[in-house]
């Protein structure tokens, strides 16, 4: 039985912004429920814009404004296995007691987040201090020394600049900052979008290899099904800040339910294979204003009376895996 | 095949400063000769990693970007030296799309207004009810019509919509050849293949040439029928893309497949081990195969001569491994 470590409830949220002077909300994460298991890679996919980016901020607990959460709860279960309430704590004590030693952050575009004045060593040594951490000289330089190892990188790389590297190994770098005190959840942000197929390689089984060893639970956020195909164990597919379809990534792949999942999963080209493929006609709705019911109406190829006016419930066809759709209502 | 009829890429290198001024160069293309065949349509993709050159070698071919040595010659004529009329005649003949159609528009003009322009000043139609004509019937082929695009901001549209538009733009000078720098990385999967069956039917219905840059070697396989590879700067392969796929003759093309996660997960723990790649100045300041540092039949000769274009059963493979194939 796995234990569940993070557990999201009935999390509602999105971005309260001005258009000139009317308020507008922007629903981008609408009613999502998950559960991350000890141990286990989670993939959130989907298109852009259909808030996975917004999901993974709120679990994070970067909940700044104009960002808000209008209802639901995260809760986390920590190292010395206390209950958390995520939600409910003060930004600064997230950051002492969470971010980096509970929960780390892989951002996305991670190859220009280093500060450009900044040796390598100095940026790891800031992250020490900001967690009132004494370390003397020579640990320091063991465990980092250690650290770049284990992403690949060479230890010159201690003392140069960042514009000295190439993207490739920034990103390495920026990774293993994240993953330095050896957090239990890694939520990892679109971390290959922008190196090519050859690095993209590399970084996934770097960080594949570094959870493995720690037996620490990543969620990997991308709109890229190869990355969840080599990477997953569970994936969670969003449509317009639902989460849609969610369990084994061998069973979404094999036989998708949510008519989205099965779009999405027909469009996919493989290496080597020509048949004629159909995309998807239309486009994602306006979260400001999405459509009433099953937010997938418009372009459902199946959809009904019902779906138009009414919210699909979720059906569970076992524990971790359901799907939001109409369509199996009376198959269960 | 005569001299009329081709696209000829000669020799071309192009050098780009680097260091704190610039003044110490890199050849960012290394002597890149090509043909391309025009009579016959069809798609050649130019596929390599970031920082391979194949973005700036489709711009030499545009005229955007002179090279350093060497020349490229369309229809036997060079195309660094058109003036006047004759650069006229080439912006017709041969048309770019772009990666990032968020990008391509300006948000305070009406996307109407493009197709005007473009069709007074390269086509030289000047007749109103002619150029709405010509300007509905390119954007019928990409599934749109004027009607939907009358007077409205390209905000109004979404990206799929607005790389259709890019492309019946493109269709209006009716080109002989479309330059397609990524025209589907920025998009959903879902949208990316009605993109590609349409540069599909370009080809067939239209008979183009389309020279398809990418770094996604599945959507390459998808609808190319040549491939060339390259690697930082310099093309390793060149080649019918079947055969490039099923029996990739240089190391760097061999690791490249390899390398593609396929959308399909029971197949990854079937994926081989990488070694992580060095800092990529130094691979282009090799004088040899810019390969050789991370290649594992690297020999003494791969790191000091650049190795000549071999011919192996009809595909370009630059490499020292198959040389003495071609001398026997």
């Amino acid at each position: 039985m796995p234990v569940d470590i993070l557990t999201v409830n009935n999390l509602d949220g999105g971005y309260e912004v001005f258009v000139g002077k009317r308020k507008v909300f922007v629903h981008a994460v609408d009613n999502v429920s998950l559960t991350l298991h000890e141990n286990e890679v989670l993939g959130i996919a989907g298109e852009s814009g259909c808030g996975k980016s917004t999901l993974a901020k709120m679990i994070y607990g970067a909940i700044i404004p104009p960002l808000v959460v209008r209802s639901g709860d995260i809760y986390i279960t920590t190292r010395n296995s206390a209950n958390l309430k995520l939600n409910r704590l003060s930004i600064d004590e997230i950051r002492k007691r969470i971010w980096w030693l509970e929960i780390s952050y892989i951002p996305q575009n991670s190859m220009n987040v280093l500060n450009p004045l900044k040796r390598i060593k100095d940026q790891f040594l800031n992250v020490f201090k900001y967690h009132d951490i004494e370390i003397d000289k020579e640990n320091f330089m063991k465990h980092l020394r250690e650290m770049l190892n284990v992403m690949g990188l060479p230890p010159e790389v201690i003392n140069a600049y960042p514009h000295q590297l190439s993207g490739g190994m920034r990103q390495r770098v920026v990774i293993a900052l994240s993953l330095l005190f050896n957090p239990r959840i890694v939520i990892a942000d679109e971390p290959t979008t922008a190196v090519d197929v050859v690095t993209q390689r590399t970084i996934l089984s770097l960080i594949k290899g570094w959870r493995e060893n720690n037996k620490s639970s990543l969620i990997l956020i991308s709109h890229d099904m190869s990355v969840h195909a080599y990477m997953d164990d569970r994936i969670a597919i969003m449509y317009a800040g639902n989460i849609v379809e969610i369990g084994n990534v061998f069973e979404v792949f094999k036989e998708p339910l949510h008519p989205y999942t099965k779009a999405l999963i027909d469009s996919l080209i493989r290496k080597g294979d020509r048949t004629i493929r159909k995309g998807l006609m239309g486009q994602p709705p306006d979260l400001i204003n999405p459509p009433p019911g099953c937010r997938f109406h418009p372009r459902c190829p199946f959809a009904m009376d019902i779906c138009r006016v009414k919210e699909p419930p979720t059906i569970f066809l076992d524990k971790d895996r359901y799907v939001k759709c109409w369509l199996y209502v009376n198959t269960r | 095949m005569s001299e009329d009829s081709k696209l000829r890429i000669e020799n071309v290198t192009k050098l780009y400063g680097y260091g704190l001024l610039g003044l110490k160069k890199f050849k960012a293309l290394d002597n890149i000769s090509m043909d391309i065949d025009l009579t016959k349509p069809r798609i050649v993709v130019l596929a390599g990693e970031t920082g391979s050159g194949k973005t700036t070698l489709l711009r030499i071919i545009m005229g955007m970007v002179k090279p350093n040595i060497g020349r490229v010659f369309y229809k036997g004529r060079d195309i660094h030296k058109l003036r006047g009329s004759e650069a006229k005649w080439y912006r017709r003949e041969v048309q770019p799309i772009f990666q990032d159609p968020y990008e391509t528009f300006n948000p305070l003009r009406k996307i109407d207004s493009y197709f005007y322009d473009t069709i007074r000043n390269v086509v030289g139609i000047k007749n109103r009810g002619e150029a709405e004509h010509r300007i509905d019937e390119s954007l019928r082929f990409v599934g749109l019509s004027l009607d939907r695009v009358k007077g409205k901001y390209p905000h109004e549209f979404s990206g799929g919509e607005l790389q259709r538009i890019s492309i019946a733009r493109a269709l209006l000078t009716h080109p002989k050849m479309l330059l397609a720098d990524e025209p589907v990385s920025m998009l959903d999967a879902t949208l990316r293949v009605g993109i590609l069956n349409i540069l599909k039917n370009l080809k067939e219905k239209l008979n183009m040439v389309i020279i398809y840059v990418t770094h996604d070697l599945s959507t390459a396989y998808y609808i190319g029928d040549d491939i060339s590879i390259m690697y930082r700067g310099t093309l390793v392969e060149y080649g019918p893309i079947s055969k490039v796929y099923q029996e990739p003759r240089h190391p760097y093309t061999y690791a490249l497949l390899e390398s593609i996660l396929e959308p399909d997960p029971s197949i990854r723990e079937r994926y081989p081990a990488i070694k992580p790649s060095s800092i990529e100045l130094k691979e282009f300041l090799i004088p040899g195969c810019r390969y050789a540092n991370r290649c594992p039949y690297a020999k003494e000769i791969c790191w000091h001569t650049l190795p000549p274009p071999t011919n192996v059963d009809g595909v370009v493979v630059r490499c020292w491994k198959y040389l003495d194939y071609k001398q026997s």
